[in-house]
This record gives structure tokens, sequence and C-alpha cells, in this order.
């Protein structure tokens, strides 16, 4: 009977296929003599559970049956028992695209063995109430899921009270408040629960189903108030038709509408539970199994967000608007279904992009059976495919799940870099399927980078790059090639000059320059060629030329500071004498001679800003203009790789040299004014104002998340009103920088900057840039008004969350000093003889 | 402690280097003392070693790799709070290690799970947690200065200097001899 269990390869780690076809070929036939290790059955079950499905020339009810049969035939072994509820559960929250298999594996196996569903049961309830008090609302969808698929075998009517319970919930949420997420949440959750229920019990309970979407409708088909902000695109006021996108969940309910219009076909859902015609005893069997019920599942009063920030969703896709349908249409729930599914595999999975990746590859195996066109099929070649069969390729599929999330506002659940290695990963297993399906995505982006959100224009900068540095920086640049000719300010030609940068930055100028066509060379200039940048203090024709080689030298022989002192006097005398600013003078000279100094490495230059700090926070200290001077002397000297310019910047913040208000002043106003705001078109700038702005809401977060104290301890209290104030001061201090901005930003959108008004009324002004730079301004500000508004709400829980905490240790104090009160009078005289002692 | 065994195996686990380390530092010590109570606490403090890391031993770099490009990838988990290069014991020029600090520990657990066993410079560079850093590691621990896996590689890796070093040294000696030999012909 166990023979055919022992599959080769399984357990979910080991993906080396080469590994698999050795042990295939080899396990068997070679091995004559020595006596065969046959695992024992719990450690099977658990290898043969944790692969299932992932073969795909393995019948779904063929292996589904094995594993249920290999389980009951064994249920005594109580490890063997124990673990596999425990193993059931835990692959529905860590690979859920398995779900509806395991489901199947325990509907066979409740033939026999019905005990197994309650011991499930108890702590598949368990499991839901405990996520829904958590607000671990994902675990509680896949947990969902999971019940659903379980419905056949449920009493009464299984799964709905329990969603109706959520849904009563939400209602009382949304009804609450316009800003409510978690009710959105909730509602979201009944949506992508519901399909597979349909699919588990089919034909029984159309009409609770339609019950429970008429009520879901209010919710889920009003747009929720904070759509604006998280909308991928941001099309010009003037733009024809601009792409609005649709939030999932109102598509969700519409794409669920139309399913049961058409009596909840669901054709992409896998049924393993479903035996082929020919084993239609056994379908009876599993049909008439045990019914069980469901044991009660407590919802509390309030629910709660969860670690998580919640925001409403919206359905991106880079594949939409092709001549062929490579994805699903948005008017099919095979796009939810699927896209879901993905999203909690890659979101789940981020501890192992590797299977990650191959879940992705794979994802055919785990959808009803032509869902989709053959693997690797060339795009070019769906359009030969005949009506009824599928043009929805695979790869296209998994890559727009990963996109969808690199390219979610406000921010995905992991850092950008996970989905970047994710994708890497694919791109590695399946080069030929994925590389060709990257190709088209890249060209969507490429061609919608001017209307997408600023932020996720530069997501895909930064995207981009690295992605190319992990293949050898190959790119077919040569389509283009126009777009090299645009002038910096247009938003394509600042996705390529962007885009280059960083590369050179993973990479170097030579290297970068060698994978281009010829006339993208021009654009890497022969400075970032250079080993180190020129020391314009070398030649004579620099102003204080002789005094910054001077000031050079003493570094060079870590002269002390005195010296120094004395020839920055003399800057400053020789500055006052030819009326320009002596702070500013010598605060240039000194800055680039340090620069110069550590010019060979980062190491070099910070240790050379810790030798010289004192006196650069001096420098910085004495007037606006001279901290102003500080990053303009580091972006000057190193403005062929400013990527190492930021470095610096970055550090100079943490001594404090400079403060954010500087660097935002410097580019907003210095830098974008100098340049008539076209540098707003620089992708570097965006970077740094970008980080600094994430620098100083990281530190206001850390101080609002900080738990309070636990009371009734006097000491305590003055450092808790302490860390008040400086919460205080730092959130003063972030509100008045986004005003900062605002303000800046506000005027080059307005159109309305000095700088703008002269350039329009000198030489008739070039309309087109002006009206780029506008257009640049109006991104900008769309990024940051976004980031305050998050910042903001963010407080806002903080602040609920602590004044929770607090409330939660008050409580506990009060309980521990009854409890106290109590014992000292139980112990009565003897009691305080121990006390003493 | 941290529940059940995932059904994935997870990237951010210390590397079978570490452990094999500690293990035979451990099977040492045992040898050496024989106390059963000092090598429960020993094992104690190794899993807190590394409990709280931020910091990462990263190999496999070119020699020719600059601390501008570590930063520039290496910044995607979080802020680098320090970077040491690893030098040529002799030379003091790179040779192919470095270590990353972090600020905090989870962006070092993030960098292991998505940026080990991915390119820079256009080579797969491999991360492993590490207990942080101390004055003397920064240097390689080969017989010739450079890291203890550049002396006897057999295969020839540009990155990093060629031939394994002590191969080097050898056909070059074995290339003196012969040069030796054929004047030693000529002058008879």
């Amino acid at each position: 009977m166990a023979d055919y269990d022992r599959r080769p390869g399984g357990g979910g780690s080991s993906y080396n296929p080469k590994k698999r076809r050795f042990r295939e070929d080899d396990d068997y036939d070679r091995r004559g003599p020595r006596r065969r290790y046959e695992a024992p059955p719990h450690v099977r079950l658990r290898k043969q559970l944790i692969a299932i499905a992932e073969n795909p020339m393995r019948p779904w009810h063929e292996e589904v049956q094995a594993i249920a049969t290999l389980f009951t035939d064994n249920w005594d072994d109580e490890l063997l028992r124990g673990n596999f509820v425990d193993l059931a559960l835990q692959l529905a929250v860590e690979q859920p695209l398995k779900t509806p298999f395991v489901a199947a594996v325990v509907l066979v196996a409740n033939v026999t063995r019905p005990e197994v569903v309650d011991l499930l049961l108890a702590k598949l309830a368990a499991s839901v109430e405990k996520g829904i008090k958590a607000g671990e609302w994902r675990d509680v969808k896949l947990y969902l899921k999971l019940l659903a698929c379980l419905q056949g075998c449920l009493e009464g009517e299984g799964i709905f009270p329990l969603l109706e319970g959520l849904f009563e919930r939400a209602v009382d949420l949304q009804t609450a408040s316009s800003e409510d997420t978690i009710g959105t949440e909730i509602v979201k959750i009944i949506l992508l629960t519901l399909p597979y229920v349909m699919a588990a019990a089919p034909g029984q309970w159309v009409q609770k189903a339609a019950d429970l979407m008429e009520k879901t409708e209010i919710i889920a088909s009003e747009p929720h108030a904070l759509q604006t902000l998280i909308e991928p695109y941001h099309p010009e006021s003037g733009e024809e038709a601009p792409p609005q996108s649709q939030s999932l969940i109102g598509l969700l309910q519409t794409q669920l509408q139309s399913e049961a219009n058409n009596g909840w076909v669901l054709p992409c859902l896998p049924r393993p539970w479903q035996l082929p015609l020919s084993d239609v005893e056994q379908q009876s069997q599993l049909d008439n199994a045990t019914k069980h019920a469901l044991p009660p599942i407590a919802i509390p009063e309030t629910v709660i967000t969860g670690p998580r920030p919640l925001f409403p969703e919206v359905y991106f896709s880079v594949y939409a608007g092709q001549d062929v349908e490579s994805v699903p249409p948005l008017s099919n729930a095979a796009a939810s279904l699927i896209r879901d599914a993905l999203l909690d595999t890659i979101n789940v999975l981020h501890f192992n992009r590797n299977v990650a990746a191959r879940h992705l590859i794979d994802l055919d195996c785990y959808f009803a059976p032509r869902t989709f066109a053959a693997r690797a099929t060339p795009f070019d070649k769906l359009r030969d495919i005949e009506p009824p069969k599928s043009t929805w390729k695979p790869e296209d599929v998994a890559v727009d799940a990963v996109f969808s999330q690199l390219f979610q506002l406000p921010n995905p659940e992991h850092k950008l870099v996970f989905y970047h290695s994710v994708l890497t990963e694919a791109c590695k297993l399946a080069p030929a399927a994925i590389a060709p399906s990257l190709g088209r995505a890249i060209r969507f982006l490429y061609r919608n980078s001017p209307r997408l959100d600023l932020e996720l224009a530069n997501r895909f900068i930064d995207w981009f790059s690295h992605h190319l540095s992990n293949f050898g920086f190959t790119w077919k640049w040569t389509e283009w090639v126009d777009d090299v000719y645009l002038p910096d300010v247009h938003p394509r030609k600042a996705f390529i000059n962007g885009a280059l940068d960083k590369e050179i930055r993973l990479s170097f100028a030579q290297r970068i320059k060698n994978t281009l066509p010829d006339p993208y060379k021009e654009l890497i200039s022969p400075e970032k060629e250079k080993d180190a940048p020129d020391f314009k203090f070398a030649s004579d024709d620099t102003p204080f030329a002789a005094e910054g080689r001077e000031i050079l030298a003493l570094l060079k022989r870590k002269a002390p500071d005195e010296e120094i002192e004395a020839v920055i006097q003399r800057i400053q005398s020789l500055a006052i004498d030819r009326e320009i600013d002596a702070l500013v003078a010598s605060t240039d000279v000194f800055v680039t001679c340090v620069l110069h100094f550590g010019n060979k490495s980062l190491s070099h230059v910070l240790a050379a800003i810790e030798r010289t700090k004192d006196r650069l926070a001096d420098a910085g200290a004495a007037s606006d203009a001279a901290r102003t001077q500080i990053i303009s002397a580091t972006m000057a000297y190193w403005s062929a790789h400013p990527g190492v310019a930021l470095s610096i910047i970055e550090k100079l913040l943490n001594y404090s040299i400079l403060t954010p208000a500087t660097v935002i002043n410097w580019a907003l106003i210095g830098r974008a004014g100098s340049t008539r705001g076209e540098a707003l078109a620089t992708a570097h700038l965006y970077e740094m104002v970008f980080n600094t702005v994430m620098k100083v809401t990281g530190r206001v977060r850390q101080l609002a998340t900080k738990p309070p104290s636990p009371p009734h301890q006097q000491a305590q209290s003055s450092a808790d009103a302490e860390e008040a104030e400086t919460r205080e001061r730092e959130i003063r201090a972030m509100r008045a920088l986004f005003a900062a901005i605002e303000d800046a930003l506000a005027a080059w959108a307005a159109g309305s900057k000095d700088e703008m008004m002269e350039a329009s009324e000198g030489a008739a002004g070039d309309s087109e840039t002006e009206r780029l730079v506008r257009r640049w301004g109006e991104r900008w500000l769309r990024v940051f008004r976004r980031r305050a508004a998050i910042e903001e709400a963010f407080l806002v829980e903080a602040e609920k969350e602590r004044a929770r905490l607090r409330a939660e240790m008050e409580e506990q104090a009060r309980e521990q000093e009854q409890a106290r009160a109590r014992e000292r009078e139980l112990d009565g005289q003897g009691g305080e003889g121990m006390e003493v002692a | 402690m941290r529940g059940p065994r995932p059904t994935v195996e997870r990237l951010d686990q210390p590397s079978a280097y570490f452990t094999s380390r500690n293990k035979r530092r451990r099977f040492e010590k045992e040898q050496r003392d024989g106390d059963d109570d000092s090598n429960m606490q020993n094992e104690q403090t190794e899993e807190d070693l590394l409990k709280n890391a931020t910091t990462l031993y990263v190999g496999n770099l070119s020699f020719y790799t600059t601390e501008e490009q570590i930063y520039e990838l290496f910044s995607k988990c979080g802020e680098i709070k320090r970077l040491v290069m690893g030098l040529d014991r002799f030379n003091k020029t790179p040779c192919g290690f470095c270590f990353v600090e972090y600020y905090t520990h989870q962006d070092a657990l993030d960098c292991m799970k998505y940026i080990g066993g991915t390119k820079l410079d256009e080579r797969v560079i491999r991360t492993d947690l590490d207990p942080g850093f101390t004055e003397g590691r920064q240097y390689g621990r080969g017989k010739s200065g450079g890291q203890v896996r550049d002396e006897y590689r057999e295969d020839y890796d540009e990155g990093r200097g060629g031939l394994g070093r002590a191969i080097q040294a050898a056909r070059m000696r074995e290339r003196e001899t012969r040069d030796y030999d054929d004047d030693y012909g000529r002058l008879r």
C-alpha cells in the first residue's frame, strides 16, 4: 500500500530538480542489496502533505486519497494524528495555494475517521478566534478559506453564521466612521471566502450567498474616502480618459455578482474533492460522510487593526489593455481569486523567496486544469489559441501579482527589495518563460511612467536597475533610443537618466557604458569614469585656491585645529574684502577639502568627518547659508556620483551637522530654484528629499510606538513626561518639515515660483518646459501630501494604542494591588513579619 | 521558541558554517573541561549570540567591489550603521569579504532573506548572521594574507585574483625550476 507513497522530492524545501531526477533514477535500480529505509508514517505523512499538488503529473484525486489513506491507516499512531491537524492548519497559513488540497485530504479522511474533522475544527475555530482578536486579518482569511473548503462536511449552515457575524461587525465599524478600514477589510475577507464555499458545496447555498452579497453591496461599492490617496496613477488634469483604478473590493463585488448570475461556475478554482466519474461509489461515500458542528467562534465587540496598517486597495495590472488577454479580465472573478491567492503566498513566504518564486512558476498546478495556457507560450502565440481555450499566460499572472505589490501605495507589506528578489528568483528558475513577461511589463511601465505616481515611478527606477544588475545589465535599450534626445525634464528621459545612474552605482560607469547603444553613451559624462573627482582648488583660477590647497595639506598631516582655524580666518577676511558671504566661502573651502581628503572610500570620508565634526558643526551652526553650503559643496564635489553625495549627506544628518530642514531647503528652494525647477526631474534629488523625510518620520514613529512605562512608579512618571515632551517636539518638527515641503512644492506646482515667473517673462519662455516643471511640482506635491497624511493617521493609531496599553497596565496594577491586599488580610499578624523579612 | 517548524525552510537562519564552527568549539571545550553544566550555558550563549545580531558577514565579493557599491545594495534593507571591508593582512587591499552592520536585528534578517544569494557586481554573494565585528577580524586568515579559500582554489576566478595563491606560487616555483633546468642545459 505504502509503496507508491514514496514519491521522490517532496518536502516544500527541496526544490532541486537535479536532485529529484537523481533520486528517481537511482533510488530504485542500483541500490539492490542495501535495505531500503522506510521512514516512519508520521514523517512520510508530513512530507507528502507539505508537497501536495506540487507534481503536475499526478492526478489530484489519487494523491489526495493516498495521503488520506496513509493517515487513516496509521490512525493509532498518536504522533501522526496530532501532527496532521497542526500541519493542516499550518499549511493553510504558510502555503495558501495548497488549502483546497489539504481540505480534500480531510474530507476523504472524514469517511473512515470522522473524529479527525472534530479535532481539526476545534483547533481551527480557536485559531480563527485568536486571529480576529489580534487583528491578524490575513490569517483569519486563510483559516476561513480552509473552513470554506470544508463546508461540505459541516452541520447546519456551516460557515455562514460566522460570516454573518463578521459582517455585522463590519457594518458597525462602517457606520461609525467613513474612514474605517477594518470594516472594508472584513467585507473583503467575506467576499473572498464565499467562492470557496460555493465550490466546496455546489448548489446548496445560493440563496444564503445572495443574501450576504446583497448586504455587502453597500460597503463594497461605496468608494472609500482614502482611495484617492493610494491611487497608483496620477494623470494630468487635461489628459483624456484618465485611467481610474478600481477598488479591489468594489471589483470583487461585481465579479461575484456576475458569478452568482451564472450559477457560481467559478471554473478556475480547483475541486480536488471531486473524484472522477469512475469512482462513483467513493464519491457518494464522500458526500454522505458524517457532518460536524462548527464550534462557536466569538467575535469581540471591538476589533482592532492589528500589526499591519490597513488601507483600501486598488487592482493594479501591468498587462491591462492588451489586444489579447494574457491575464484574467477585470470582469472575471478569477482575476481577484488568483491574485489574492498569489499575494498571500508571496507575502507569507517572505522568509524563503526561492519557494515563493517556485509557487509562482508552478501556479497552474494549484488551479483548475485548463485555467491557463501552456507554460511559456510566447505572447504572439496566444493569438492562435482557439476561443474556448484560455489565453491566460501563467507567467504574466505571476509577474502581475508581484508588480501589484511593488506598486502598492502607501507601502506593501514587506520591504520593496523583497519583491525585487522574488522577481529575480522567478527569472532564474524559468528565464525563458519569465523574462519576456518582465519585458512587456517594463515596456508598459515605461510608457506609463509619466502618469504614474512619482513615488511609484521612482520605485520603478529602483527595481529596474537592481533587476538588471542581477542579469548582466542586459536590456534592449535600442527601442527607447529616440527618447535620448528628449530634454532632461521630460519624464521618460528622467527615467533613463535615473536608471543609468542607479545602474552605475551598483556597478561602474565603464561597465554600464558597454551595455548601451551609442546614443546613450553621451549621457554618461567622462567625469563618471574618473577614479576620483577633481580638486577644484588644484586650479589657480578657483577663488581661494591657495587656501584650499593649504587646508588639504593640513588635513593630510593631521595638523592641530588652530592651524586650520588660521587659514579659515584668512579666507573669511578675504571674502569680506570681495564682498561675498564670509561664512559661506570658508565653509565651502573647508567642506570641499574634507571631501577630497576622504575621497578614497566612504570609510575614508566618514573618518575625515569624524575627525572634523566639531568644526563642521560650528560651520553649520554659524548661519543658514553656511549650513546649506555644506550640502552645495558635497553635491558639487560628488556631482558625477550623486549616490556618494547622498550617503554623505545622510551621515551628516546623523551627526546633526545638517538638519532635515536644510536638506529640504537646499533641494526644493536652492537647487530647484537655480535650475528654474528643472532639477525636480532628477531622480536623486527626489531620493534625497524622500530619504530625509523617511528618516524624520521613522524617528517619530519610533517615539510614538514606544510603550508607556508601568504606572505607580514615581521615577517613571517624570520619565514619561519627558518622553511625551520629546515626542511632541519631534512631531512638531515633522509637521513643520511637511509644511515647508508643501510651501515649496505648491509654488512649483502652481508655477508661481519667482524663478519660473522670471523665466516666462524673459525670452518668451519655453512653455513646454514650464508645463513639465509644473507637472513635476504636482507629482512631488502629491507624494509628500500623502506621506504627511499617512503619518498623521499613524499618530492617531499610535495614540490609541498607547492609551490601550496604559489602561491595560493600570488594570493589571489594580489587580495586583488587590491580590496583595487579600494576601495581607489572610496572612494576618504572621504575614507582617514575613514582609519585613 | 519560534513556534512549530515551518513547512518551508527559512533563509534567515545562521549558516551551517556558523553552527558547525561553534559545534567544533563546543566540542573542544568539552574535551578540555568535560563539565556538563558549563556546556549547557555555552549552548545558551551561542543561541543568544545571534538572537539580536545586527551584523552580517558578506562573502564571495570581488576584490574590486567598492564600499559604495555595497552601500548601494545593502541600504535597500535599512540604513547601514557601519561597513568594514575585509582586507589582505599584508597589502591592506580588499580581499573579497566585508561586515555590514545595521541598526536593527530585523534589517539584518531581511538582508539574509532578500540580498543573500543575489548578485552584487555580477557575483552571487553570501551573507551570514554574525555576532558582531571585533578588531582584527577584518583581515584575511589565509597564509598569504587573503582569505583561506583563496589559497588553494583550483578554479580561475578573475574577480578574486585568478587561481588560488598557493597554487599560483607552486606553479611559479615549477616554472622557475624549469627555466633553471633549461638554462642549465644551455650552459652545458
